[in-house]
């Protein structure tokens, strides 16, 4: 996995190549094309060499379709919800994008909200939609309002650990106490418990494992743990 | 070229210690400090983010940069400096795959000159090394963000000319202390990046590089077969400030401060602990040194 700057060429040839984040193909004058980095990270590629992208970290999120992400509700504007979802444009939620949502019987949302939701539309000229039922299934799959509990801000390489279900972390509070966690794609995490201390541990675990806090592991993160009271 | 040696024992194409440091402030998307020695420069990056509508442009991201020296408010200077960047950044960065946003970058200068290089207010100005420390923090601090998508990564030096009867006696990255002595210099600002065509002499390892912008000026003649000279030497000197880049970004995640830990050293100890500045491998700068 080696690492790259941005604008440094990368040797991705495949008949199906696929480029994930942080990769572009250039075409040049003369006809030719060649892959390269557009940002610094540790180059990645799948075994059979067909899907290459770029492992990085960063703080500010850039909406892409079907990922799922938390948001916050700002404005109500006609039908619709104004969700803020840290990307540079305000997204647009429609108030019957919920399973079962009829006219008559809408989810009542209120300036504050969280949401779990589905980006459905993310296009670099049009502010980003989203929607809270499952693409297939049509079914809410654990997207809609998220009630009660508390939002926590990580960098975008530490929501992608935690929605690895073989990342120690979760499990490990899980283990301590009964714990509710949502994690979004966009660098939010939303977590429930009853005793408000153990929100208080959880939140402060999750700053310590974050890459940008200092990326502890799972020794130091039980140690931590004990200087809790919890 | 002169072979002798400078007033620190340097050689003509030699670069002091480069080092730097991804601050990891809070409120941005990515900061860098970059370091010639002792001249130094602190940037921050914030974006794509959300744009007044009097700045947004249909089908690009908008440059707001602002630059600002260590002593006093942003003059006529610094603010020709931050035009000269957005022209060095423009073609660096993929701008039109975010349309409708904004860049937000702050360059701020962490020492001010104590000779009097004659560039500006005396002690207040920005000499060509500053300027090439600042391009330098500005190209790590938006590979510290990771958010736009980069073209290739700008690497500045600078370039003095010394006095001299006969040919052109051109050195790098002269310090605060050569200033004085100077007739001439300026800053280079390259473009590393495999998007731009191979060049026969461009190295294996290295992506080509192009030059963006120069500010050179002399107050002798000069021709432009001493501009050439200074333009190849300082080619060298942006290859190296490139692979030291190159190496920096594999601390990346090291060298950031850590709140988290800090908390926990004194949940432990139960007294208030000094933030310790984290970095071993790289030369810090003693904060009493620092000109204020």
């Amino acid at each position: 996995m080696p690492l790259v700057l941005p604008g440094e060429q990368v040797p991705a040839a495949h008949v199906n190549l696929k480029l994930g984040p942080g990769l572009l193909q250039l075409s040049s004058v003369d006809g030719k094309s060649s892959v390269i980095s557009t940002r610094a990270g540790d180059l990645n590629h799948s075994a059979n060499r067909s899907k290459w992208w770029i492992d990085s970290n960063s703080r500010r999120y850039i909406p892409a379709p079907q990922e799922s992400v938390i948001g916050i509700v700002i404005a109500r504007s006609g039908e619709n919800w104004r969700v803020d979802i840290g990307s540079a444009h305000v997204a647009s939620l429609d108030g019957l994008a919920f399973e079962g949502a009829t006219k008559r019987n809408r989810p009542n949302l209120k300036v504050g909200s969280l949401l779990y939701a589905r980006v459905s539309l993310a296009h670099k000229d049009m502010e980003p939609e989203l929607e809270c039922f499952d693409a297939q299934t049509r079914k809410a799959e654990g997207f809609g309002e998220l009630k009660g509990g508390f939002l926590v801000n990580c960098s975008l390489k530490m929501s992608r650990l935690l929605m690895d279900p073989t990342h120690f972390l979760l499990p490990l509070l899980g283990s301590r106490f009964p714990l509710e966690a949502a994690t979004g794609v966009n660098g939010r995490v939303w977590i429930n418990t009853k005793d408000p201390r153990h929100i208080i541990a959880a939140s402060r675990c999750i700053e310590a494992v974050d890459p940008d806090g200092g990326g502890m592991d799972e020794v130091g993160v039980k140690k931590f743990l004990s200087t809790m009271d919890v | 070229m002169s072979t002798t040696t400078r007033s620190d024992g340097r050689t003509y194409d030699q670069l002091r210690d480069i080092m730097i440091v991804y601050e990891g402030l809070d409120g941005v998307d990515g900061s860098a400090r970059f370091g010639f020695g002792q001249t130094q420069s602190l940037t921050s990056v914030s974006g794509p983010m959300e744009v007044r509508p009097n700045l947004e442009q249909p089908s690009q991201a908008t440059l707001d940069i602002s630059v600002r020296p260590l002593v006093g408010i942003a003059g006529t200077d610094s603010k020709a400096l931050s035009t000269n960047l957005k022209a060095i950044l423009a073609p660096a960065l993929f701008l039109s795959h975010h349309p409708r946003t904004l860049i937000q970058i702050v360059g701020q200068a962490l020492c001010g000159t104590e000779s009097g290089s004659g560039l500006g207010s005396v002690g207040k100005g920005w000499n060509a090394t500053l300027v090439a420390s600042l391009i330098n923090a500005t190209s790590a601090a938006l590979v510290n963000a990771s958010s736009v998508p980069m073209k290739g990564v700008i690497c500045a030096v600078s370039v003095g000319r010394f006095p001299s009867a006969s040919a052109a006696t051109l050195v790098l990255d002269p310090s605060e202390a050569e200033l004085p002595h100077l007739v001439g210099g300026g800053c280079f600002a390259f473009l590393f990046s495999s998007a731009l065509p191979l060049t026969p002499s461009s190295p294996d390892e290295l992506p080509p590089c192009s030059l963006l912008w120069t500010n050179y000026t002399s107050s002798v003649v000069y021709d432009d077969t001493e501009l050439r000279q200074a333009q190849a030497l300082a080619e060298e000197g942006a290859r190296k400030v490139w692979a030291a880049m190159k190496e920096s970004v594999s601390n990346m995640e090291r060298t950031a401060q850590c709140p988290a830990f800090n908390r926990f050293k004194s949940a432990k100890t139960e007294s208030r602990v000094k933030k310790d500045t984290k970095n071993l491998s790289e030369s810090e700068v003693d904060d009493d040194k620092m000109e204020i």
